[in-house]
């Protein structure tokens, strides 16, 4: 293990790392553009000049590796001179238009310029050669050439991540730039990622440009719910609104990657929200205060129960809920209503699509978990044709939509049902036909875990509290189940989580405090 | 329609690229091939190769405006590439542009209305010796005046008719 020091501050790193890493573990920055650490080292950029004892030039840390008894220095002189001088060769014809940059508040260039540069430009305005403003090339970016630093960043990620190589350098010296082949777009699924490794305004996101500035912006670490892979995101708000996902370093899901279909995920926080309790009378939905829903609805469930049996009453569960929803859904079900119909319904939504990397084809956050935690999605179908014979009174409906039905058939299949009830986040068929509406908390309004496909069990966080009237559904199943004479303790998804470890076996042993940023994995299989 | 190699070009691209252990290295050749068959390396052009040697044609374009050598544009039947280094500067070659540009009515980098000429200044063609120099098509003329020039220019007229 060499032994080297930096600033005079001894380190031992392991064999084969490069200056530019083991200064990280010193706790020591060094400024770099074109370095990112899930793709290869291509050294163009030049900013993180270091001098190296012994060495008669100036090395970049980012391809220099540490060797036993090496002296390196970031803070000299001579490395503050260099930086600060490729920074203005990399500022030379950039067009300062930060006003009406999307990037402003996250640039690189910004950032180090008043770290490391500082220096008045040498080059005249009208000097500076122009490119293109405003690409359109494909995907979720857009491109702006003249912003570009040629850090390669985009283009290593396209041939070495995608394997799709659209992006390339074009020309040379000052008027090189990057573009893709005229007619041939970004064809990928991961173009997203490409406005997050750019270190500069070139490539910005179609969907969030000058929608909201970066600084206003307040983020939650969450899990992505668009498919079963569970990519760790950051969530980004403002007040009650949703902007983007970004995803979240965890080497073992998602490494610093997410998909572009997942990045648009954020929306379904903001749209046709379900914020108020309904209870429709006479045909009509009417808004009621929560202590008047909770009760009319538990009212006609313990009425089905009296009237025709534990076997009238059916929940449909849905893998878009938490472990900790699902555990008390369960509960429901088995300990309160007493009934043998609980099924989960899998969602595909779209094309189904799923490849080798982040993209599953089952568009749901927690099937695992659903698995795990006892509910079967055989079930479903059972409770479908109990259903459709017309031996469900009382349906009990989590989530949006059921499986894969149309409009047209999730109207069918509840027409036949007397009582309805909906917990879930957004309007649909389902809100259209249910007798009642309990809204429960979008991903980013709660906090919880999603156990991905591969039974890593991993937390999102509340990052704002429930929009409008909504709750979390553990409050809402709760309400449900004392009004019905559990005795259920309330509390938060801790608290239930604790529960979970207690009494199920692949959750044995875990806490919040052990699943920590990243999640573990759940023991059995699901 | 897509450009393609005529059979013989084929056959000489299949010989040369042999001699690559990696494709990558065939890029260049296989571009000047193109750039002899179909005159300049027009986008159809550019996705052609790369098909040809299985790369995404954003790496093809990429070499191809790399290397100042490669024409993206159409040029003329002569393509005059007079040099401009030091040698040649020392010894009038900016004198000699002028007059070429006056004389065939069009700027460095223009091509005659007719298809004939394209203009167009280089850097050194190696050739310090015998400045100024320029090369057409695939030929040196060298030591070259005000009335050389005017001779090669006309000659190379009359020869296209």
């Amino acid at each position: 293990m060499p032994n080297f020091t930096i600033n005079g501050i001894s380190v031992d790193v392991p064999q084969g790392t490069t200056i530019l890493e083991a200064a990280k573990t010193a706790g020591i920055e060094i400024p770099h553009y074109c370095y990112h650490p899930k793709l290869s080292v291509a050294g163009n950029c030049r900013m993180c000049l270091v001098e190296v004892e012994k060495f008669p030039k100036l090395q970049i840390a980012c391809n220099t590796i540490v060797t036993d008894g090496m002296a390196v220095k970031t803070d000299s002189e001579k490395v503050k001179q260099a930086v600060t001088g490729v920074l203005e060769f990399l500022l030379i014809h950039h067009p300062i238009d930060c006003p009406i940059c999307d990037q402003a508040g996250e640039c690189g260039l910004q950032i180090y310029y008043m770290k490391y540069g500082l220096h008045k430009s040498r080059y005249a305005v009208e000097d500076k050669v122009h490119k293109k403003k405003v690409q359109d090339i494909g995907g979720q970016i857009i491109l702006d050439a003249e912003r570009c630093i040629l850090c390669s960043r985009c283009i290593r990620f396209l041939q070495e991540v995608t394997g799709t190589g659209e992006l390339e350098f074009f020309q040379r010296g000052d008027h090189s730039e990057i573009s893709i082949f005229p007619g041939r777009p970004l064809d990928n699924r991961y173009t997203g990622n490409l406005a997050d490794i750019c270190p500069v305004g070139a490539l910005t996101s179609k969907d969030f440009r000058f929608k909201c500035r970066v600084w206003l912006l307040r983020g939650a670490r969450s899990i992505c719910p668009g498919c079963a892979n569970g990519c760790n995101v950051e969530a980004h708000f403002k007040e009650e609104i949703l902007y983007r996902l970004k995803p979240r370093q965890n080497d073992e899901v998602n490494k610093t990657w997410m998909c572009d279909p997942g990045r648009l995920e954020y929306k379904k926080a903001n749209e046709a929200r379900l914020l108020t309790p309904v209870n429709r009378e006479n045909g009509i939905p009417k808004a009621a205060p929560w202590e008047a829903a909770l009760s009319s609805v538990a009212f006609r469930l313990w009425e089905m129960v009296e009237k025709h049996g534990p076997g009238s009453v059916a929940v449909i569960a849905s893998p878009q809920f938490s472990n900790e929803e699902l555990f008390l859904a369960r509960k429901l079900a088995d300990e309160v209503l007493r009934t043998p119909h609980l099924g989960f319904s899998l969602r595909t939504v779209g094309d189904g699509f799923a490849d080798d990397f982040l993209i599953k084809a089952d568009k749901n956050p927690n099937t695992r978990g659903a698995k795990l935690l006892g509910i079967s999605e055989e079930k479903f179908d059972d409770i479908v044709q109990n259903v459709a014979d017309g031996k469900i009174r009382a349906l009990l409906v989590f989530g949006n939509g059921i499986a894969d039905l149309s409009d047209a058939e999730t109207g069918r299949l509840l027409a036949n049902v007397p009582f309805v009830v909906q917990i879930a986040t957004n309007e649909g068929a389902v809100s259209r036909a249910a007798h009642a509406i309990l809204p429960s908390a979008s991903f980013v309004e709660r906090g919880g875990t999603f156990t991905n496909h591969a039974g890593r069990v991993q937390r999102f966080w509340m990052g704002f509290p429930p929009r409008g009237k909504a709750r979390s559904a553990i409050e809402i199943i709760t309400g449900l189940a004392n009004r019905l004479g559990a005795g259920w303790k309330s509390g938060g998804e801790a608290q239930v989580f604790r529960a979970i470890a207690q009494s199920e076996a692949p959750f044995a042993g875990m806490s919040y405090e052990s699943l920590g940023e990243l999640g573990q994995t759940a023991g059995g299989k699901g | 329609m897509s450009p393609s190699f005529s059979e013989a070009t084929r056959a000489r691209f299949e010989r040369m690229l042999a001699r690559y252990p990696d494709k990558e290295a065939a890029i260049l050749p296989t571009l000047h091939l193109a750039q002899r068959e179909f005159g300049h390396l027009s986008g159809e052009a550019i996705d052609y190769v790369a098909t040809l040697l299985g790369f995404t044609p954003a790496r093809i374009e990429g070499v191809a405006t790399f290397y100042t050598m490669y024409n993206r544009k159409p040029v003329g039947k002569y393509h005059l590439q007079v040099c401009r280094n030091l040698s040649c500067s020392l010894m009038g070659a900016e004198h000699l542009i002028e007059h070429m540009s006056r004389k065939l009515g069009i700027k460095p980098g223009g091509t005659t209305a007719d298809g004939t000429f394209t203009l167009s200044t280089v850097e050194c063609l190696g050739s310090c010796g015998t400045a100024p120099v320029m090369q057409v098509n695939d030929d040196y003329h060298e030591d070259l005046t005000e009335e050389s020039i005017d001779a090669i220019l006309d000659g190379l007229r009359q020869e296209h008719g």
